[in-house]
């Protein structure tokens, strides 16, 4: 009893069905594939475009006879709906475009600034360094004019030195004289 | 004594417990309400006519390039966001990436001049530049599913916009090789079928119309998910995901006119794509200037795209980086186990400039 199997059989149903399916559509298979049902499918296919013409045909007249709209009045309502969706799409993808180049001048000007910025320190570094340069000068100005003073001055010098060296030299000639003169000096020491 | 053990032995017990599951999940499963998807939080960023851009903001962002999905014109994306834990989109969020999904709605009879070029042009490349503005970054990656995935290519090879790494999965880009009736492809391209006079007298392909193509293709007569369902009926978690995939699987979206007519004359008809012949607005779609880096991914159990629809990408681009890997796995079992996920994370972390 204990190997006995419980009931089930729909595992086998499955298979079976499996079997059967395949068969039939094997068969179905081997039936359509020649030329003359091709044939005839395109014929149905035919007879049901006009079938489907014919009515269609009848609905419109019928509809327009109560002044009711019909799906190709619809279908030109969508398509306007569906143009002003592709112009607003249109002008929304020219919206993005207009904030892609702003936000590329956006960024040009940053770096324009920040060029600017650069070029303002500059600016202030050279005026800086030109006043101390102007400073420099003054100064340097001052010490020429001092300088041309000094040379003055040692001119002035010279000149004391040019005549020094003339009374040196009268004093060496008086000098010369003095023999003559110092006998009646040698009487008057004794 | 001895009869009564053999007919117990004749008749086999039954699990009681079991079955009383069984057939009350059975009930539940048709009778409560729709389970709910699209659970992973999400912001609208863009809005046109029926097509939704969504954001998915990342859990932790771990990665600066976004992911952008593009999904199929033939069914709802969220496929991509079906149930908790299984989830694309919430499994990529979990993982760090910022996600972007442009729901392309469902087109009305007054979409029906919508073809694929107002698609790309329109939609998608609006979609592409607005997610781009919206994450705040300098490049994309473009994932495209199913048919998502030959648009998303076809973008990529007439984009201005910077797309870097682009993923497909079981995407259709060579329509020689086909998995339906040999016959039936032949017609369509000799002519013994044309569809232009039924897309013009429909104007949108009715979702019905939608899924007969894809039963006639694949599976005609397809009941064997009931049968799994009832053998599975005890198993709850079961229930539930045959439920969530049966909503999306009914859950058709009617196909724009235009946009059916040239997939059917350009892409299947004449394979324009892989010739190079593909014309979007004014430019010629030349799959070799794509040079984003490539991944294709292919499911070996997908019975809609063969795998030799997908494999020529590979050959077709200029991708320097590009890989091709086959999974073990259907063309919708990728996204609804959360599979996909993991596969795209592989390939993407270390294209996606991690932060």
């Amino acid at each position: 009893m204990a190997d006995q199997k419980a009931y089930d059989p729909y595992e086998s149903l499955h298979k079976f069905s499996l079997l059967w399916e395949k068969q039939i559509n094997d068969l179905l298979f081997l039936w359509t594939n020649n030329k003359e049902f091709v044939k005839m499918a395109n014929l149905r296919t035919d007879f049901q475009s006009r079938y489907v013409e014919s009515f269609k045909k009848n609905q419109e007249a019928f509809v327009s006879l109560l002044n009711l709209p019909t799906k190709n009045d619809v279908t030109n309502v969508a398509n306007l709906t569906l143009q002003a969706e592709e112009k607003m799409e249109a002008l929304e993808e020219q919206i993005w475009d207009l904030q892609d180049a702003v936000k590329s001048q956006n960024k040009e000007i940053e770096s324009v600034v920040e060029v600017s910025k650069e070029i303002i320190k500059l600016t202030k570094q050279l005026k800086t360094e030109l006043i101390k340069t102007k400073k420099e000068l003054a100064d340097t100005k001052d010490v020429h004019a001092e300088l041309q003073e000094m040379k003055f001055e040692l001119m002035k010098l010279s000149n004391f030195q040019a005549e020094f060296e003339t009374i040196k030299g009268l004093i060496k000639d008086e000098k010369v004289k003095e023999p003559v003169l110092s006998g009646a000096g040698t009487g008057a020491g004794n | 004594m001895a009869a009564d053990s053999l007919l117990k032995e004749f008749i086999p017990s039954l699990d009681y417990e079991k079955e009383a599951k069984r057939w009350t999940q059975l009930l539940k499963a048709f009778s409560e309400p729709e389970p709910k998807v699209g659970h992973t939080p999400r912001n609208e960023v863009w809005r046109k006519n029926k097509s939704v851009l969504w954001h998915y903001p990342a859990k932790q962002k771990k990665y600066q390039i976004p992911l952008f999905f593009v999904y199929s014109l033939f069914n709802k994306p969220y496929i991509l966001d079906i149930a908790p834990k299984t989830s694309v989109i919430e499994g990529l969020t979990n993982m760090g990436y910022e996600v972007y999904l442009l729901d392309w709605g469902s087109p009305g009879y007054e979409d029906k001049k919508i073809g694929l070029d107002t698609y790309i042009e329109k939609y998608l490349r609006t979609a592409v530049k607005r997610a781009i503005r919206h994450a705040g970054v300098e490049e994309i990656t473009l994932i495209g599913y199913c048919l998502g995935g030959t648009i998303a290519s076809i973008y990529t090879a007439i984009a201005d916009e910077p797309i870097k790494n682009l993923i497909v999965a079981t995407v259709p880009i060579d329509f020689q090789p086909f998995i339906g009736p040999d016959q039936w492809a032949e017609g369509l391209r000799n002519g013994d079928i044309n569809i232009d006079r039924l897309i013009d007298t429909y104007g949108v392909i009715p979702p019905k119309l939608v899924e007969g193509m894809f039963r006639a293709i694949g599976a005609p007569i397809y009941f064997t998910n009931y049968t799994m369902l009832l053998s599975r009926a005890h198993d709850q978690r079961y229930v539930d995901k045959w439920r969530r995939m049966n909503k999306w699987t009914l859950d058709q979206v009617p196909f724009a006119g235009e946009a059916y007519r040239q997939l059917a004359n350009d892409l299947f008809k004449e394979n324009k794509l892989v010739k190079g012949e593909l014309m979007i607005g004014n430019k010629q779609v030349d799959l070799k200037n794509i040079t984003a880096n490539l991944y294709v991914i292919s499911g070996s159990r997908d019975n809609l795209i063969l795998e030799d629809q997908s494999k020529p990408m590979v050959e077709l681009t200029s991708s320097e980086d590009k890989t091709y890997i086959s999974v073990e796995a259907g063309h919708v079992g990728l996204a609804l186990s959360g599979l996909f996920a993991k596969i795209v994370d592989q390939w993407a972390s270390t294209r996606s400039n991690p932060l």
